[in-house]
């Protein structure tokens, strides 16, 4: 039983680490909440639903065109609401309140094409699960860990090897200072964003590979990415890992005690309590507030 | 001539904050800029470097007219700016504040510059994989200084550089100011309150005041005037 609970927590872990890296990115290069990754995760699950259920598409290549469609919906809000709101001066509560308008609306758009009811590109047969570290995981699952492990490690080494994860790095420093040295912060911000929403699209095929989805699936999903985030250290990779890993491990462990309905109210608990005694999270720092 | 502005007029959102301001840096001068608190001498540097648009008027930097360009666009034409407060890429090591320096620098050459800068400020040598936040604020100010200098500027803008360092750590900031000009010739465009410090350095001097201009002359007339320099700072 604690052995299959482990396992649980860790096939949760992969999906938080996922959409959670996400948000840390697209927030410390816009300085706010992007709400609409919410809508964003549900994209990804429902283009997979279209291109694999109705176009019929094999499962595998229906995910790897609709990670970068979601992508492309974090460019098409970028450079049609949240651009053209900054260079307005607007600041991190006008960008906020925009991007959950565009949720409210992005979710309204899924709504209509494809109805509230839940839809599912799960196989109909049951599988059986496969032994694993004394307890039982699906193929599945052991995908979604390997995807989210893969995708850690490629983003870890794209931000510390590459020429644009270190200009990506330099944004999330300092923006003006970032522009002053010659970089082109709006460009920086267009592709991080596109990478965020790929990695948010890529939490939510992972989660419909293993629940049904609704419109409304990417704002628990996106709850669950944000405490994570906030508890390893917004900004911090390795510290989202870390976030990732102690919520799933909270959220799983405490069905020893407490039912299951409670997950969401944990994860809240631990968001406040990291909010008031620790708001760096595991590995941010604390930081000092400077201007031009 | 390296920077010729006329007749400028800009601020932050509606507020104007300079009022038809004319100044020029020659070539391979130390230019100043002094004034008191609020007299818009950040604001000329900004407006320089694009990270505000002139509202009226013309910059011109090695005879291009600049209005309306970007910061990056300004660095590839050869303007460095390095802001006030030790600024440096906090959560990067110093070899990567360099590099970033040098993003416009073609690959090939940018070791070399690198090399090249850190004989300049042999201290950075030593902290080369150390996050720039850990720096002193001596080392943030040399490494900020350092940044700057990878592209190769023509004209070099500093604001405050001597801000929150002690006066042997102003002497060696200043020192380096001056040998940098001298080895490379880069105009250099300074905005500082340490008055006393940036005269004995500076070739010609302008003092704002209220965003419009107040004097422009010579630093030795204004060590040799007092009361003049008094007058400046009311």
């Amino acid at each position: 039983m604690f052995s299959q609970l482990l396992v649980n927590a860790l096939i949760a872990a992969s999906i938080y680490l996922v959409v959670a890296a996400g948000i840390s990115l697209a927030y410390s290069v816009t300085r706010f909440f992007h709400f609409a990754h919410a809508a964003v995760i549900a994209c990804g699950a429902y283009s997979v639903f279209v291109l694999h259920v109705w176009v019929g598409l094999p499962l595998s290549i229906s995910a790897l065109i609709a990670a970068p469609l979601g992508g492309a919906v974090g460019l098409a809000l970028e450079l049609l609401i949240y651009r053209p709101l900054r260079r307005k001066a607007a600041g991190p509560l006008v960008l906020l309140l925009a991007s959950i308008g565009a949720y409210v609306v992005l979710q309204n758009v899924m709504s209509l094409a494809f109805g509230d009811a839940s839809r599912s590109i799960r196989p109909t047969s049951v599988q059986e699960g496969l032994p694993f570290l004394g307890a039982r995981i699906t193929c599945v699952q052991l995908i979604s860990i390997a995807v989210a492990l893969a995708l850690l490690i490629i983003l870890l080494t794209a931000f510390v090897r590459t020429r644009w994860g270190k200009m990506a790095r330099a944004v999330m420093s300092d923006p003006e200072l970032a522009s002053v040295s010659g970089i082109n912060v709006d460009g920086v911000i267009l592709w991080v964003s596109f990478v965020a929403s790929m990695l948010a699209a890529t939490g939510g095929i992972l989660q419909s590979l293993d629940v049904d989805m609704t419109p409304t699936m990417g704002m628990t999903a996106l709850l669950a990415g944000v405490v994570a985030a906030v508890v390893g250290g917004i900004g911090r990779l390795p510290g989202v890992v870390l976030g990732a890993i102690f919520l799933a491990l909270a959220q799983h462990l405490s069905t020893w005690i407490i039912s299951t309905q409670w997950q969401d109210a944990i994860a809240f608990a631990i968001l406040l309590a990291f909010l008031i005694f620790r708001p760096e999270g595991f590995m941010g720092k604390k930081v000092r507030e400077t201007t031009v | 001539m390296m920077l010729e502005i006329r007749k400028l007029d800009t601020g932050y959102g509606k507020k104007q904050v300079l009022f038809g301001l004319s100044m020029e840096v020659r070539n391979g001068e130390i230019v100043a800029i002094i004034g008191p608190n609020g007299a818009g001498k950040s604001t000329v540097l900004k407006a320089v470097c694009g990270l505000i648009p002139a509202w009226n008027g013309r910059m011109c930097f090695d005879g291009t007219t600049t209005n309306g360009s970007t910061p990056a666009q300004n660095v590839a034409r050869g303007i460095t700016f390095a802001p006030q407060g030790n600024r440096v890429f906090a959560g990067l090591n110093v070899m990567e504040n360099l590099q970033i320096g040098g993003f416009q620098v073609p690959r090939k050459e940018l070791r070399g510059r690198i090399a090249q800068v850190l004989d300049v400020f042999p201290v950075l040598k030593d902290r080369a994989k150390q996050d720039a936040g850990n720096l002193s604020g001596g080392e943030q100010q040399m490494l900020a200084l350092a940044r700057a200098l990878i592209a190769r500027p023509k004209l070099l803008m500093l604001d405050e550089p001597s801000l929150g360092l002690s006066p042997n750590l102003v002497r060696s900031v200043f020192g380096k100011i001056v040998e940098i000009n001298r080895d490379t010739g880069v105009s250099i465009l300074i905005v500082e309150q340490k008055v006393r410090e940036v005269l004995r350095v500076c070739n010609r001097v302008y003092s704002l005041k209220l965003g419009k201009l107040a004097y422009d002359g010579t630093p030795e007339e204004l060590r040799d005037d007092k009361g003049k320099l008094k007058e400046l700072f009311l």
